[in-house]
C-alpha cells in the first residue's frame, strides 16, 4: 500500500501544506484510492515546502513545492497510473536534486523528523521509541546513566555547552525530598527554529530524554517551558503527554519500577529572557521572569528552591539515541571536545534555508556551501552570524573554522542554540549589530543597570553612527560600554548582549570607520548614508521607477531619462528594486 | 565550625562560611561599598551593580551583595576596574533620571542661592529662616533684592506655564522685613589671620562677610569715599536708595570689618605693600568703572557728551546736574536704561535710547525696559550713531544709521550691520554713551605681578579665584569684566572659601563640585508635563505712578505686601527634590564624580502621581532597585507595587498601573523608607525644604504598645517628619518598619490648635494666666473642696499615653498628696476589660515573653486581635517568623485581614473561644501533654482545674463554636506538641472579637504546659495605648500600687508606705471610681491628657464636678469645659520613658524645645508639693530612680531591657500559681438563642478607638 506523508511542521503549514493535506484526503476519498495519508514533521528543506513524500515498497519519492493545484496530477499520474511526476520530484531512489543537502548531514536529533507521524506514539515506538528509557530502568543504575552521558561528551545544546552529564551529576548529588527536571523550550533567538521543529516533528524523543534525566537525578516531576508562540509544538506535546500517560509511560511505577514521573507544560509569554534558566524558573513559579545570581545553581537550588535539572529540547532529544546506540558511537562523531551532531537553522542569504543536522567538526564553509548550497544570487559570502543576539559574526575569512564549542567561543561568537544567519556583501555590519542589540535591548528584563540602560545607550550610539552622526569617540564608547556590560550583568542576556557589536567591531571595524569618518555605508544599506542615482547609459526611460517612487521624487516623461530629486527622496529603495536594467544605483 | 580564609584588599580575614562578600567587608569595616538595591532586611536582589568587586582570576566583576565568600578568594573592593564600573553604572542610572535634585533657580543662580527652599520657608511664614538661608550665599539681599538680573527667574520652570515666580521680589520682602536686622550670624572664634580686601563693592563685601563670620580679620580698602561699589556708584537712587544700601553695608561692617576709604590700589598702595605690612592674604575686588568710548569723532571734545557710568557715579559722588532739552542715550544694557531714566529725573524734556539691535537682544532687564518706556523714554532699535553734529563745540544732533541683523555664529547673538544709505539725523542737547565698561587695571603695571587676561581682566583659577600671586585672590568685575552684582557676590564668597582653605592647609584646594541631576541636562522640557498645573498670573509689584516719579529720585518699586508674597510663594512648582539631603544616589554621584554627558539619550518621562493621600510616586526618579517592591511583597506581603514593562521601559508602578490608593496598598509608607532616591516620597504636610540640613532623632512611636522606634527628622522646632532611614533604626526591634499611624501620625504634632498658655475660667470667662498664677489657684480650689467634701472628693485621671514618670507622679499625687485612691484613666475605667486575667497565674497581667522571641516560635496563635489595623508591626514580625517556618493560627470569628496569611484560621462563633481553649486544655491533660517538672516547682492544683473542666465537652466545639472537625483536629495537632515553641498574641484592648475568660484559659494552657517563663514561649499582651503597660506598672489604677501590688499583699504595701512616708493601709482600699463619679461623689477632677467628653455620654460622670482641671497639649472637648487648663508638652518636647507591650522600658528624649519652658512632670511636682513634701524631684531621672526603688520588678530590668527575663530566672520561683477559673455559662451561646453581637463596652471602645 502506498503511503503519503505531508510535511506539516510550521514551515510546511505556512507553505500551504495543510491545504495540500486536505486536498489529498478529499481526492483519495473521491477517487477511492487505497493509500495511507499521514502527516509528518519538518524534513529540513523549509525552502522547498510544501513537501509530499509518497512511499511504496519500491520507491520513495519526494515532491517539493506542492500546491493544491498539483495534487490532482500527482494522484492521477503517480498513484493511479504509477508514473511519478518527474518535473516536481526533488528526491527519489534514483536521483536527488539536492543530494549535497542530505549527503553531508547526520541526523540523530532529527532522526524521526519528517519520517514519522509526530501525533502517533505507535510510530515513535516502532522506531525504537521508549526503548532507551526501558533499557535505562531495567539495566542501569542512576550513576551508570550519568556516567554514560558524561562519557558520551554530550554538551548542552542550548548554547552554554556545559557537560550534560555533569549537570545531572550535580542535581543527583544534592540531597532533597523533591527534585525537578525542566525542558527549556523557550527558543527565542531571531531566526532559530531548531527546537520548534523537533517538538513538532518528534515530541516523544524529548519526553523520553526528560524521563531518562528524571530517572538519573531522582526527580518525579518535570516541566516543559515552551513559548506560547509555538501552538503546534504545544498541541503535539500535549497529545504526546496524554499518549504516554495512557500507556503508563508517565505516571507511577513506570515499566513496573519504582520510578514515578510526570510532566507538565508551562507556556511562556514570549519573553526572551525567560530562556535564561533562573528567569525561566521564576516564570514557572508564577513570578516576573527575572534572572537571579548564580550560584546557587539550579542543581543546588532551583525551582521552588529544590534541585532542578534544566536542559534544552535538542539536548534531551540526543539522550535516547545515545542510550540505544552507545556512547562510543556518539563520541565518535565530532572534535576532541565537542561530540555528536549539531542542529542548525540556516537562514539569511543562503540558497537552502532550513534545518540541518551536521556532525561536530564540520567547517562553516562546508555547512554553507555543501549543505546550504551556497550564497543566494551567487553574491559574495561576507560573514555568518552565529548564536543569535548573544552570539557574534564570524567573517568569511574564517570559513574553515570547525564547528566546535571552544573554537567558536574563541572568535567572540558562541555556538548558541543553532541559529546560523548567512550574510552577503549587501549586509551592513553596523546595521546588523544594531539589529541584534535592538533585540536584546527590548528583551532585557530591565533588572540590571548595565543591561537596562547600557544596551540602550549602545544602541543609540549605533543609531547615531548609521544615521551619519557618528563621532570618533563613539568607537571607544561602544567598546568601553560593551566591556562594562559584559563584566557587570547578572545573567547571560546582559553578559552576551554586546557580542554582536564586539565581533563586528573586531572583524569589520573599517565599516564602522567608514560610517563615522567618510559618512559612507560600504554595503550601501544605511539610508542616511546613501543616495540613489540614475545611470544614464543604462536607463531606457521605461518609467517604472517613476511609478515605484512613493514620494514623487522621480519625475520625467516616457522615453526620456527621468530626474531624481534628492531632497524629496526618502531612500526607501523602491525604485532600485523596480528597475530591471540596474540603471539605478546606490552611492 | 569550618572557617573560611579570604583576602580582601590584601588583608587576610578568617570568618565563617555562608556570608556574602558585602557582609564580610562591612563586618570588618574594610571599605564602604556602595549599593542602592541592597537592604539587609530583604532577600538579595542584585540589580544596581554598584557593589561590584573584583575577584582575582575571574574575568568579570561580581556583585558583592549576593556573592558568597569561598575559601581562598582574593577580593579587591576598590580597584580601578571596580571604580570605573561603578562610575559608569551611576552615569547610566543618571542618564535616565529625569528629575531635578535642586530647583533650576538655585542651579542658575551664580551664587547658588536656594530660592526654592527660601520660598518654601516664606510660605510657612518663616521669614527670618528664609533670610538666613539667603545670607548663606548672598549677604546683600536688601540690595540684590532690588537690582538683581534674576538668573533664577530665567530658569524658573513656571516660564513654560505662564510667568516665572517673582523670586527676587520675595527675597526683597524678607530682606525688608528684616531691615532692622534682628538677625546676626554667630561669629566663630577669632583667628589670628588678616585679610585685605581691595574694593568695597559686592564682591569685596561678600568676601569680607564670609571671612569675618569665620573669625578672620578683614580690612576693606576703597578708593571712593563710601563702600558699595557699583551698587552705590552705578545704580541710581530710584532703583536702590542709598539709605537701604547703607543699612546693609553697615550691618556687615558691624560684624567687625575695618574700612579704609579714599585709598586706591596702584596709587596709594600695592599688593606687595599689603603682604609686607602683615596681611596674610589679599582679595582684589575692584570694579569696572572705566567707561567705553563711543568711538565717534569729537566725543571727548564736544560739550554735552557724557559716558553712562561716569554720569551715574558723578550724581552719587557730587551733585545732580541740571539737564534740559533732548537727551540721547546710546546702548542697550542696564546702564543705558539707568542713564536714560536718570537723565529724565535730571530735567531732560525728552530722552531717547539708541540701540543697534532689537528688543530681543537687549541685555537690560525686561522690567527696566518697560519702566523706561512707561516713563516716556523712546527706544530706537536697530539704530547706531554714525557721527556727532556740533556747532562750535556744542552738541546739536547726531547722525544715525539704521541697522540690519544678520545671523551670527551658532550660539551667538545676531550681528547688526548698517543699512547703506539709511542715515538720518536726531537733534539732541546731550548725548550719553553707555555701551560698556572696563576694568582699570593700571594697578597691575604698578605692581607688575599679577597676570592679566586678553581682555584686560585679572587672570584667576576659576575654581579657586586665586591669581598668579600665591595668597592673592580676585573676584567680581575685575575678573569677569563688567558683569552682574550676584556674580561678584558669588566670586567673593568663593574666594573667601579658598582663602580659608589657604589658611588652614597652606595651599588652595579646588572645591569639589556637587553633582545635580537636572531635567534640562537630559532633554528638552515640554509643556506637556505641566498640563495639570493651573495658570496663575505673577504678582505685580506696586510702584509709584509715572507722574510722581519722573522728576525725583524716590524708589520706584515698592515691594510686595505679605499677602502678595504668600500668593507668589504659592506659585512655586517645587522642582527640587524633597529627598535631596538623604538621597543615596546623589551621594554616590558626588563620590564617584560622575559625568553623564556621554550618555545623554532617550529619557523616560512619567507624570508624578500624587493621588495617594500620603505617598508621592515619581517614577522619573526610579532606578529599578526594587526595594519598595520587595518590601511590599516580602515584608508586608501586600504587593501593591510591582515592575511593569521590560528593558529600558521597565519601571516600578502600583499594581496594574492603577493609582496606588486603588490597589491593596495599606498606606504603611514603608516603601518611602525603602526608596534610596526620591522616587517614592512622602507627601509632606509642608513645602519641600530639600537642601536644608536635617537632624536625625531617634524616639519611640506613641500610637500603640509595640513601641516602635521611629526617627524624627527635624529641620527645626516646627518642621519635622518621620523617616526610618538610619542604620540603627533598621536594626531596632521593629526593623525600621512602621504602620501608617507610626509613619504619618506625627502630623498631629504639627497641628496648630495647641494650648499656648495656662487658662483660668472665672465667672464663665476664660483668662490667660501665668503658670505661677494657675497652680496656686488650683491649690486653693482643691483645698477648699477637700475642706468641704472630704479627701475622697478629688480624683485624678491620667492618660495611658503619658510617660512612666508622669503616671508615677500622678498616682503618688493622689495617694500621698490627696490621700485617696482615686487614680485611674477614663479609657481603662470605662472600657478596660479583663485587665487582671493573668494576675492569679503570673502575678501580673502582662506579656510573659518578649517580641524578639517571636522569630523562634513554631506556632503563633493570634487571638482577640486585629493586628493589621491595630498593631501592624506585630503582624510583620509574625510574617517574618512564618518565613522561618512558624505556623500562624488565627482565632477570630470574623474574617479580618490576617485571616489570609494564617496557616489555620479558627473561625469560632463569637464569644466561644474559651470553650475551644478549655477543650484544648482537657485534651492536654488527657494526653498527658503537661509539663510536670514546671508544675512541680510551683504550688498549683491541677486536680482543681480538671474538676472545673469536667463539664467541658468536645462536642461543644462543634455545637457552640460551630467549628468543623478537620480544623479542630489540626488545631489540636499544632498545639498538643509539648516540644513546640508556642506564643500567643492577644490585644487586651482590641475591638476585635473577644469572649469572656479566654485570656485566662490561655493562661491556664500556657501554665499547664510549662510555657510561662520558658524562652520562646508564652503570651504577648498588646495594649491600645503606647504606655498602657507603664500605666499598670506605675500603679495608676485603684487596684494596684506600682509593681502590680494588690490589696492582698500586705508586706509590699508596707514597704511602699515606708518609702513614701505615709501609711497606705487606709488609702489603698477598694475603690469603684466609676460609681463615685456617676453618683456625683467626686467634686473636683484633674484630667491629664484625656478627652472623655469627646463622647457625650460620658457627661454622666461629671454630674458632681464643681472644679475641673485639664492638662493637655491640644484644645479638646474636655478642655472646653475645664475651669483651669494647663498646657502640656507633647512627648517630643520633653523626655520620659514608656513601657512597651513586652515590658521593656524605652526612653523618649526631648527632641524639640517646645512651646513651654517647663516639662509636664514639673507641673505635677509643683502642684503635689502644695499637698505633701514627698515630691522632692528635680529631674525625670530622679523620678525614675524612685520608680526603680518602689516597683518590685524593676530591680530585674532596666532601660531597653525586659525585667521579665530576669524575673522568670530569679524571683518567679516563689510565685504561687493558681489556675484561673474559666467556667462559662453556655446557655448564652445556645444555637437556638439569638447571638449577642456586641456588648455595650465593645461598642464604645470601638467608637472611641476610631475617634481618638
Amino acid at each position: 500500500m502506498k503511503k503519503i506523508k505531508v510535511g506539516l511542521g510550521t514551515c510546511g503549514i505556512s507553505a500551504g501544506g495543510q491545504l495540500v493535506f486536505e486536498k489529498f484526503k478529499e481526492e483519495l476519498k473521491l477517487k477511492n484510492i487505497d493509500a495511507e495519508l499521514s502527516e509528518t514533521g519538518c524534513m529540513g528543506m523549509c525552502y522547498e515546502e510544501a513537501l509530499v513524500e509518497i512511499e511504496d515498497d519500491k520507491n520513495d519519492v519526494l515532491y517539493s513545492k506542492v500546491t493544491v493545484d498539483k495534487v490532482g496530477r500527482i494522484i492521477n499520474d503517480h498513484l493511479i497510473n504509477g508514473n511519478p511526476v518527474n518535473d516536481w520530484i526533488i528526491k527519489s531512489n534514483e536521483f536527488s536534486k539536492e543530494e549535497s543537502f542530505f549527503k553531508n548531514q547526520k541526523r540523530i536529533v532529527l532522526r524521526n523528523c519528517g519520517v514519522i507521524n509526530p501525533s502517533s506514539i505507535d510510530e515513535y515506538i516502532a522506531n525504537d521509541g521508549y526503548k532507551a528509557i526501558q533499557k535505562v530502568i531495567e539495566k542501569y543504575t542512576r550513576d551508570e546513566v550519568i556516567d554514560i552521558i558524561i562519557n558520551s561528551g554530550l554538551r548542552g545544546r542550548g548554547g552554554g555547552g556545559f557537560s550534560t552529564g555533569l549537570k545531572w551529576k550535580f542535581a543527583k548529588s544534592t540531597q532533597s525530598d523533591k527534585k525537578y527536571v525542566i525542558c527549556n523550550a523557550d527558543e527565542g533567538d531571531p531566526g532559530a527554529f531548531m527546537d520548534r521543529s523537533v517538538l513538532e516533528g518528534d515530541p516523544h524523543s524529548v519526553l523520553e530524554g526528560m524521563m531518562i534525566a528524571a530517572y538519573a537525578i531522582g526527580a518525579d516531576e518535570g516541566f516543559i517551558y515552551c513559548r506560547a508562540e509555538y501552538p503546534l509544538a504545544i498541541k503535539r506535546l500535549r497529545n504526546a503527554l496524554n499518549q504516554c500517560r495512557s500507556r503508563g509511560l508517565l505516571g507511577e511505577k513506570i515499566f513496573g519500577s519504582h520510578f514515578n514521573f510526570d510532566i507538565k507544560i508551562k507556556e511562556g509569554a514570549g519573553a526572551f529572557v525567560c530562556g535564561e534558566e533562573t528567569a525561566l524558573m521564576s516564570s514557572i513559579e508564577g513570578k516576573r521572569g527575572v534572572p537571579k545570581l548564580r550560584p546557587p545553581f539550579p542543581a543546588q537550588k532551583g525551582l521552588w528552591g529544590k534541585p532542578t535539572n534544566i536542559n534544552n529540547v535538542e539536548t534531551y532529544a540526543n539522550v535516547p539515541w545515545i542510550i540505544l546506540n552507545g556512547l562510543q558511537e556518539f563520541a565518535a562523531m565530532g572534535t576532541e571536545k565537542s561530540k555528536g551532531t549539531k542542529v542548525f537553522a540556516l537562514a539569511g542569504k543562503v540558497k537552502r534555508t532550513g534545518l540541518v543536522e551536521v556532525p561536530m567538526g564540520m567547517t562553516i564553509n562546508e555547512i554553507i556551501f555543501d549543505v546550504g548550497g551556497g550564497i543566494k544570487d551567487n553574491r559574495k559570502f561576507k560573514a555568518v552570524q552565529m548564536g543569535g543576539p548573544s552570539g557574534g559574526c564570524i567573517p568569511a575569512s574564517m570559513g574553515d573554522l570547525k564547528i566546535d564549542y571552544d573554537e567558536i567561543t574563541k572568535t567572540g561568537a558562541i555556538m548558541g542554540s543553532g541559529g546560523l544567519i548567512i550574510l552577503d556583501d549587501t549586509t551592513c555590519m553596523v546595521d546588523l549589530a544594531k539589529y541584534f542589540l535592538n533585540f536584546t535591548q527590548l528583551e532585557s528584563c530591565g533588572k540590571c543597570t548595565f543591561c537596562r540602560i547600557g544596551t540602550k545607550r549602545m544602541l543609540e550610539i549605533l543609531e547615531r553612527i548609521t544615521d551619519g552622526n557618528g563621532k570618533e569617540r563613539d568607537l571607544f564608547l561602544l567598546e568601553d560600554l560593551a566591556q562594562k556590560i559584559k563584566m557587570a550583568s547578572l545573567c547571560g542576556l546582559g553578559q552576551t548582549a554586546p557580542n554582536p557589536v564586539l565581533t563586528t567591531l573586531k572583524y569589520f571595524r573599517e565599516e564602522y570607520e567608514a560610517h563615522i569618518f567618510d559618512k559612507k555605508c560600504p554595503a550601501h544599506n544605511c539610508p542616511s548614508l546613501i543616495t540613489y542615482h540614475i545611470v544614464l547609459e543604462y536607463c531606457k526611460g521605461c518609467g517604472v521607477c517613476i511609478k515605484a517612487c512613493p514620494t514623487g521624487s522621480i519625475t520625467g516623461n516616457k522615453k526620456e531619462i527621468p530626474v531624481l530629486n534628492e531632497s524629496l527622496c526618502i531612500k526607501c529603495g523602491k525604485c532600485y528594486d523596480a528597475c530591471k536594467l540596474d540603471a539605478i544605483i546606490k552611492v | 565550625m569550618e572557617q573560611i580564609n579570604i583576602t580582601i584588599n590584601g588583608k587576610e580575614i578568617i570568618t565563617s562560611p555562608g556570608k556574602t562578600i558585602l557582609e564580610v567587608v562591612n563586618e570588618n569595616k574594610i571599605d564602604e561599598i556602595p549599593t542602592l538595591c541592597h537592604d539587609n532586611r530583604l532577600e538579595h536582589f542584585t540589580s544596581c551593580f554598584l557593589c561590584v568587586v573584583e575577584i582575582e582570576g575571574m574575568n568579570k566583576l561580581v556583585p558583592s551583595c549576593s556573592t558568597m565568600i569561598q575559601n581562598g578568594m582574593k577580593i579587591l573592593t576598590h580597584s580601578k576596574t571596580v571604580v570605573e564600573s561603578r562610575k559608569t553604572a551611576l552615569e547610566l542610572l543618571m542618564s535616565n533620571h529625569y528629575a531635578d535634585c535642586i530647583g533650576p533657580c538655585k542651579n542658575n543662580c551664580p551664587a547658588g542661592v536656594d530660592a526654592q527652599t527660601y520660598i518654601a520657608l516664606i510660605s510657612m511664614g518663616k521669614y527670618e529662616e528664609a533670610l538666613k538661608l539667603v545670607k548663606e550665599n548672598n549677604p546683600l539681599p536688601l540690595s540684590i533684592g532690588r537690582v538683581c538680573v534674576r538668573d533664577c527667574e530665567t530658569a524658573c520652570r513656571r516660564n513654560i506655564i505662564d510667568e516665572p515666580v517673582a523670586v527676587n521680589a520675595l527675597k526683597r520682602f524678607i530682606a525688608d522685613e528684616d531691615a532692622v536686622h534682628k538677625w546676626k550670624p554667630v561669629l566663630k572664634e577669632r583667628k589670628n589671620k588678616k585679610v585685605a580686601v581691595i574694593g568695597g563693592g559686592p564682591s569685596g563685601l561678600s568676601c569680607a562677610y564670609y571671612l569675618t563670620i569665620e573669625g578672620y580679620s578683614v580690612t576693606i580698602f576703597e578708593k571712593l569715599p563710601k563702600l558699595g561699589g557699583m551698587l552705590r556708584y552705578g545704580i541710581p537712587e530710584y532703583r536702590l536708595p542709598k539709605k537701604i544700601l547703607d543699612t546693609e553695608i553697615n550691618w556687615i561692617l558691624s560684624l567687625g570689618v575695618e574700612v579704609k576709604t579714599n585709598v586706591e590700589l596702584g596709587i596709594d598702595f600695592s599688593i606687595k605693600d599689603l603682604l609686607r605690612s602683615g596681611y596674610d592674604s589679599v582679595f582684589i575686588g575692584v570694579g569696572a568703572h572705566k567707561a567705553s568710548k563711543l568711538g565717534l569723532d569729537g566725543e571727548d571734545r564736544i560739550y554735552g557728551i557724557f559716558r553712562g557710568i561716569d554720569f551715574l557715579r558723578e550724581i552719587t559722588l557730587s551733585y545732580i546736574p541740571q539737564l534740559h532739552g533732548k537727551v540721547i542715550v546710546v546702548g542697550g544694557g542696564n546702564t543705558a536704561i539707568d542713564a536714560a531714566r536718570t537723565a529724565l529725573r535730571c530735567g531732560a524734556e525728552e530722552v531717547k535710547i539708541v540701540y543697534r539691535r532689537s528688543i530681543h537682544e537687549m541685555p537690560a532687564n525686561h522690567e527696566e525696559i518697560e519702566a523706561a518706556q512707561k516713563e516716556g523714554i523712546e527706544i530706537l532699535f536697530l539704530t547706531n550713531p554714525k557721527s556727532i553734529i556740533a556747532d562750535n563745540n556744542k552738541l546739536k544732533a547726531i547722525e544715525c544709521l539704521k541697522m540690519e541683523l544678520v545671523e551670527g555664529k551658532p550660539g551667538e547673538r545676531p550681528k547688526p550691520v548698517p543699512k547703506a544709505g539709511s542715515e538720518f539725523i536726531i537733534d539732541c542737547d546731550f548725548l550719553i554713551g553707555a555701551i560698556g565698561q572696563a576694568v582699570d587695571t593700571g594697578f597691575v603695571k604698578f605692581d607688575n605681578d599679577c597676570s592679566l587676561e586678553k581682555w584686560g581682566t585679572v587672570h584667576v583659577d576659576n575654581d579657586t579665584m586665586e591669581t598668579s600671586i600665591p595668597g592673592v585672590f580676585a573676584g567680581g568685575d575685575v575678573v569677569t569684566g563688567p558683569l552682574t552684582a550676584i556674580m561678584s557676590i558669588a566670586q567673593g564668597k568663593k574666594a573667601a572659601k579658598s582663602i580659608m582653605g589657604y589658611f588652614q592647609t597652606g595651599h588652595v584646594n579646588k572645591s569639589s563640585t556637587k553633582y545635580y541631576s537636572l531635567k534640562n541636562k537630559l532633554t528638552k522640557i515640554t509643556d506637556r508635563e505641566f498640563e495639570h498645573v493651573k495658570k496663575l498670573a505673577r504678582e505685580k509689584m506696586k510702584e509709584i505712578s509715572v507722574t510722581d516719579r519722573t522728576h525725583n529720585f524716590q524708589e520706584v518699586e515698592l515691594g510686595f505686601s505679605e499677602t502678595q508674597c504668600q500668593f507668589e510663594a504659592g506659585r512655586c512648582l517645587e522642582c527640587g527634590c524633597s529627598e535631596y539631603s538623604d538621597c543615596q544616589l546623589r551621594k554616590y554621584c558626588d563620590e564617584y564624580n560622575i559625568d553623564i554627558s556621554e550618555f545623554v539619550g532617550e529619557t523616560k518621562k512619567y507624570l508624578v502621581d500624587g493621588r495617594h493621600p500620603f505617598i508621592l510616586m515619581d517614577p522619573n526618579k526610579c532606578i529599578n532597585c526594587g526595594r519598595c517592591v520587595r518590601t511590599c511583597a516580602e515584608v508586608l506581603k501586600v504587593s501593591a507595587l510591582g515592575f511593569v514593562y521590560r528593558g529600558f521601559k521597565s519601571v516600578v508602578k502600583p499594581a496594574m498601573e492603577k493609582a496606588l490608593s486603588d490597589t491593596n496598598c495599606i498606606g504603611c509608607g514603608n516603601c518611602i523608607d525603602a526608596c534610596p532616591t526620591g522616587a517614592i516620597s512622602e507627601k509632606y504636610p509642608f513645602k519641600i525644604l530639600g537642601t536644608l540640613p536635617k537632624e536625625n532623632n531617634e524616639t519611640i512611636c506613641n500610637f500603640c504598645s509595640i513601641g516602635c522606634k521611629i526617627n524624627l527628622k527635624k529641620i527645626n522646632d516646627e518642621i519635622f517628619y518621620v523617616a526610618n532611614t538610619t542604620d540603627s533604626i533598621k536594626n531596632s526591634h521593629n526593623d525600621g518598619f512602621l504602620c501608617s499611624k507610626g509613619r504619618f501620625g506625627y502630623r498631629y504634632l504639627l497641628e496648630k490648635n495647641r494650648i499656648l498658655n495656662p487658662m483660668v475660667r472665672k465667672h464663665g470667662l476664660i483668662y490667660n494666666v501665668k503658670i505661677d498664677e494657675a497652680l496656686p489657684y488650683v491649690e486653693l480650689k482643691l483645698k477648699s473642696i477637700i475642706d468641704e467634701y472630704g479627701k475622697d472628693s478629688v480624683a485624678i485621671m491620667a492618660s495611658p499615653k503619658l510617660s512612666n514618670e508622669e503616671l508615677y507622679l500622678l498616682q503618688k499625687f493622689a495617694r500621698v498628696g490627696l490621700n485617696n485612691n482615686n487614680i485611674s484613666s477614663f479609657s481603662n475605667m470605662l472600657y478596660g476589660f479583663e485587665q487582671n486575667s493573668l494576675d492569679d497565674i503570673a502575678g501580673f497581667t502582662s506579656s510573659t515573653v518578649t517580641m524578639d522571641e517571636i522569630k523562634n516560635a513554631d506556632v503563633i496563635v493570634v487571638i482577640n486581635s486585629n493586628l493589621s489595623d491595630e498593631n501592624l508591626v506585630m503582624e510583620l514580625k509574625i510574617k517574618a517568623a512564618q518565613k522561618k517556618g512558624a505556623k500562624l493560627i488565627l482565632i477570630n470569628s470574623s474574617e479580618i485581614s490576617l485571616a489570609k496569611y494564617a496557616d489555620l484560621w479558627i473561625d469560632t462563633k463569637k464569644g466561644t473561644n474559651t470553650i475551644l481553649i478549655n477543650n484544648l486544655i482537657k485534651r492536654c491533660i488527657a494526653d498527658n501533654v503537661v509539663d510536670h517538672h514546671f508544675l512541680s516547682r510551683h504550688q498549683t492544683d491541677v486536680n482543681k482545674l480538671q474538676k472545673e473542666l469536667a463539664e467541658t465537652k468536645e462536642e461543644d466545639i462543634y455545637r457552640y463554636c460551630e467549628l468543623d472537625k478537620e480544623k479542630y483536629s489540626e488545631f489540636l495537632n499544632c498545639l498538643t506538641n509539648i516540644n513546640a515553641n508556642i506564643i500567643f498574641i492577644s490585644n487586651l484592648d482590641s475591638t476585635s472579637d473577644k469572649s469572656i475568660n479566654d485570656i485566662k484559659s490561655v493562661g491556664n494552657f500556657l501554665h499547664l504546659t510549662g510555657r510561662i517563663g520558658k524562652p520562646d514561649n508564652g503570651i504577648i499582651i498588646l495594649r491600645e495605648f503606647n504606655n498602657s503597660v507603664g500605666f499598670s506598672e506605675m500603679g495608676s489604677s485603684p487596684g494596684y500600687l506600682p509593681g502590680y501590688v494588690k490589696q492582698s499583699e500586705v508586706n509590699e504595701i508596707k514597704r511602699i508606705s515606708e518609702t513614701w512616708n505615709i501609711d497606705l493601709t487606709n488609702i489603698f482600699v477598694d475603690t469603684d471610681l466609676a460609681r463615685k463619679l456617676r453618683r456625683g461623689e467626686i467634686k473636683a477632677i484633674l484630667i491629664f491628657g484625656e478627652d472623655p467628653l469627646i463622647i457625650r455620654n460620658n457627661k454622666k460622670y461629671f454630674s458632681g464636678i464643681e472644679f475641673m482641671v485639664v492638662c493637655d497639649s491640644f484644645h479638646t472637648d474636655t478642655t472646653a469645659e475645664a475651669d483651669v487648663i494647663l498646657p502640656a508638652a507633647t512627648y517630643i518636647e520633653q523626655s520620659g520613658s514608656f513601657t512597651r507591650c513586652d515590658n521593656i522600658v524605652q526612653l523618649a528624649p526631648r527632641i524639640i524645645s517646645g512651646l513651654h519652658d517647663y516639662e509636664n512632670w514639673s507641673i505635677i511636682v509643683k502642684l503635689a508639693r502644695y499637698f505633701s513634701k514627698e515630691f522632692n524631684f528635680n529631674s525625670v531621672d530622679e523620678i525614675m530612680n524612685e520608680i526603680r526603688r518602689v516597683n518590685r520588678y524593676y530591680k530585674y530590668g532596666g532601660i531597653n531591657k525586659s525585667w521579665i527575663k530576669e524575673y522568670f530566672n530569679n524571683g518567679y520561683n516563689q510565685q504561687v500559681i493558681n489556675f484561673a477559673a474559666t467556667k462559662i455559662d453556655l446557655s448564652t451561646f445556645d444555637p437556638v438563642k439569638p447571638v449577642i453581637h456586641y456588648q455595650e463596652n465593645y461598642y464604645f471602645s470601638n467608637v472611641k478607638s476610631k475617634l481618638v
